[in-house]
């Protein structure tokens, strides 16, 4: 110890070395994004953080030859938090991934958000995009979303397990029900919800049967605040949610929708209502036996919707080369952009260019398309056409439904008190 | 004659004969201090009294952020099961860490291997030990399944989905791994009593418990003060193992100030009225922690 290698004038000088060098570097750093950014290199800020769509988006990015563009790989938790910040700084990311629906108009009324509508017009990379795609990217009478991709929700099951029970897939409420006690009474849990960690399930089915009973139109208007939450409407919908109860696994009020998903795989439970996604929980040698149905019709005369969350990309209005972010937004939004995507990042989702060749898809993609095809109306999901801070509202209301059906009055009025808090502020 | 007479001289003006280059470097830590840590939580001071979402400029609305605060009944759900966390967690660990401490004490054989075993869970990250805890508690988990074994079935339930329990489920977890800390806070302390006192009192026909009550106990109230600022500190800023575990679920039923604040800043972006929590959550700190100082330096002095 008597000849110690680090003298402390060695230290502190280290100290002051280290010091300067991140100076230099701040300054090489600071001359690089005023000078150099603005005018070649494109950011683009992505949420995508599951390592296969990470990965696909990094080989579809890699594929755009006109600028260079760098891709930022946020967690998607840190995203959300952080996406007003991003928009708001002085240098902002050109392009960022998000959803379409409320949460983009909210952006888009801040003014936060570059007009894309030339690419919706003409030859533009979105003018093929379907009506209903056109207006769910739209705010104040200009497109401010590019969607590529979206994927559907439906009731899924196992068909070879179907056959076990002798059961078909019903169309009707009446027959949905039949469906759950045959399988009940096989000693199976009909419905696997995970609602644990993962509590935004349970809106799935409020959702679908508020579509259902009410219709596309009321359940906008109740998630914008125009109607009651303990009005009849909502009661109506909660009579038959009360009649599903004694079919959902009571187990999955411990799991996440992932664990949900496991009962379904192995016939320990009949049915899951989820979004496609469930495809990448489920062990590939069940994947060929998966199938899903529509929710069943509940009132013939109320036209039939579904829902489809849709997801893309939109540009910083801050951005410093609105050019070049129209044009990463085209690359990205053009059929062999998205055909790629889809593939590598092997979801189940699909494209939203009508260009994009849809036959070597799985067969249950295909089916996905033909359900939205013959849907009147698409909705999101409840966060995507609120908030998440209205769906943090649902997901208390509705977890504590599941546990005490008894008291929805009660349920539903102190649901109605902290929606108003929500919207109100 | 000189020599004699500099030492007292140079104490009076102890001040004064600090170098002023002294004096500068000192400053420097002095600034990191006020600018990375003051000044942050001065800031957020200023904008519990505001609405700011982030954007834009916060809007000046007073103490409208505490007034609403006490009329949420998620907050005064979060503060009092603050309370129930303080002193569930407080006093389980202290105790088993006390016990497990004067337990392993006395040098044996293997003694080495239980201390580490009792420890090993601190060195897990919190957010892993609500991982393994999560997993234990599953509906087909271990513990479900140790209770059918011994014919317990009737006490078999969700322990994290049912509002009763859910609280006291995570608070067990977090016992299993703050017991080992407390314990080996608790062996430094032992190992600085004096065992010829104990060896005295026994000799003097003191038993078991009255040797550790009046001849340990009072050894020990250096230790006492450590590992009660410790077990508040830790206490109040308990986060990750409920959000690894229930996310302060179901509906709300183990949600903490911190886990609620979290929510409300990062979440929802409200972050006037997370800030209103958090100068809550430094205040009761704050309170805890000087009322013990206060008390203890008293004693010292007595």
């Amino acid at each position: 110890m008597s000849s110690a290698p680090f003298s402390r004038r060695g230290f502190l000088a280290g100290i002051g070395g280290i010091g300067a060098a991140s100076l230099l570097g701040a300054c090489a750093t600071g001359s690089d994004d005023s000078a150099g950014a603005a005018s070649s290199t494109l950011t683009l800020q992505s949420s995508l953080s599951d390592p296969d769509p990470k990965a696909a988006l990094t080989k579809v990015v890699e594929g755009y030859g006109k600028t260079p563009v760098t891709l930022n790989t946020i967690a998607i938790e840190t995203f959300r938090a952080q996406l007003p910040t991003y928009l708001n700084s002085g240098n902002p990311p050109d392009v960022l991934t998000w959803y379409a629906g409320s949460v983009a108009r909210d952006y888009a009324s801040k003014g936060f958000l570059l007009d894309v509508s030339d690419l919706w017009t003409g030859s533009g990379a979105c003018a093929n995009f379907s009506p209903a795609l056109k207006e769910l990217s739209t705010a104040d009478g200009k497109q401010i979303f590019v969607p590529t991709n979206y994927y559907w929700w439906g009731v899924f099951y196992r068909k070879s397990a179907f056959q076990e029970w002798g059961v078909q897939v019903p169309t009707t409420w009446d027959e949905f029900i039949a469906v759950c006690k045959t399988i009940k009474s096989k000693g199976v849990a009909p419905i696997s919800m995970g609602t644990g960690s993962t509590p935004w399930v349970a809106s799935g089915w409020f959702d679908y049967l508020n579509l259902r009973i009410n219709g596309a139109e009321f359940h906008r208007e109740l998630l914008a605040g125009k109607h009651s939450f303990d009005g009849p409407e909502v009661k109506t919908v909660m009579d038959h949610y009360r009649q599903l109860v004694e079919y959902i696994d009571p187990k999955g009020r411990s799991y996440s929708w992932q664990d949900a998903v496991t009962p379904l795989t192995s016939k320990k439970a009949g049915m899951n209502l989820i979004g496609a996604f469930i495809t990448s929980g489920v062990p590939s040698d069940a994947v060929d036996d998966l199938d899903f149905f529509r929710v069943p019709i509940i009132d013939p005369s109320v036209p039939v919707a579904e829902e489809a969350p849709t997801d893309g990309y939109f540009a910083s209005a801050k951005s410093k080369n609105t050019a070049g972010a129209k044009e990463l937004l085209s690359y990205l939004a053009s059929a062999p952009a998205q055909q790629q995507f889809i593939q590598l990042a092997k979801s189940s989702n699909l494209p939203t260019s009508q260009a994009v060749d849809t036959s070597t898809f799985a067969p249950l993609v295909q089916k996905g398309i033909k359900l939205l095809n013959e849907s009147k109306a698409i909705t999101q999901f409840f966060n995507r056409d609120s908030s998440d801070e209205l769906q943090t509202t649902a997901d208390t209301a509705l977890t504590k439904f599941l546990d005490k059906p008894g008291d929805v009055n009660k349920i539903l009025a102190e649901w109605q008190e902290s929606a108003k808090k929500v919207l109100g502020s | 004659m000189t020599s004699v007479a500099a030492p007292p001289r140079r104490r009076r003006t102890g001040l004064r004969a600090v170098p002023k280059v002294i004096w500068f470097f000192l400053l420097i830590p002095a600034a990191v201090e006020v600018g990375m840590v003051f000044w942050p939580a001065v800031n957020s001071f200023y904008l519990s009294l505001t609405e700011w979402n982030g954007l834009g400029a916060a809007q000046p609305v007073g103490l409208d952020n505490f007034k609403n605060l006490f009329s949420d009944e998620i907050f005064r759900g979060a503060l009092w099961n603050n309370v129930i966390w303080a002193v569930g967690f407080g006093g389980l660990s202290v105790v088993g860490g006390l016990a497990l401490a004067v337990a392993l004490n006395r040098p044996r054989r293997g003694v080495g291997l239980y201390r580490s075993a009792i420890y090993l869970p601190m060195v897990f990250s919190l957010a892993v030990t609500g991982l393994f805890w999560r997993v234990q508690y599953q509906p087909d988990g271990t513990i479900n399944t140790l209770l059918g074994a011994i014919g317990l079935e009737s006490v078999e339930r969700q322990w994290l989905a049912d509002p009763d329990t859910a609280l006291y489920a995570v608070l067990i977890a977090a016992v299993w791994r703050q017991v080992g800390y407390v314990m080996v806070l608790y062996l430094a302390g032992l190992k600085s009593t004096d065992p010829t006192l104990d060896d005295a009192s026994a000799v003097d026909g003191a038993g078991a418990w009255q040797r550790f009550r009046f001849v340990t106990w009072p050894q020990l109230r250096g230790v006492n003060t450590v590992v009660f600022a410790v077990t508040v500190i830790d206490s109040l800023r308990t986060f990750d193992i409920v959000w690894a575990m229930t996310q302060g679920g179901p509906y709300h039923s183990s949600e903490l100030l911190s886990t609620y604040m979290f929510q409300q800043g990062f979440t929802f972006l409200n972050l006037g009225y997370a800030s209103a929590i958090a100068v809550v959550i430094f205040v009761l700190a704050l309170i805890f922690i000087i009322t013990y100082l206060v008390r203890a330096t008293k004693e010292e002095i007595a």
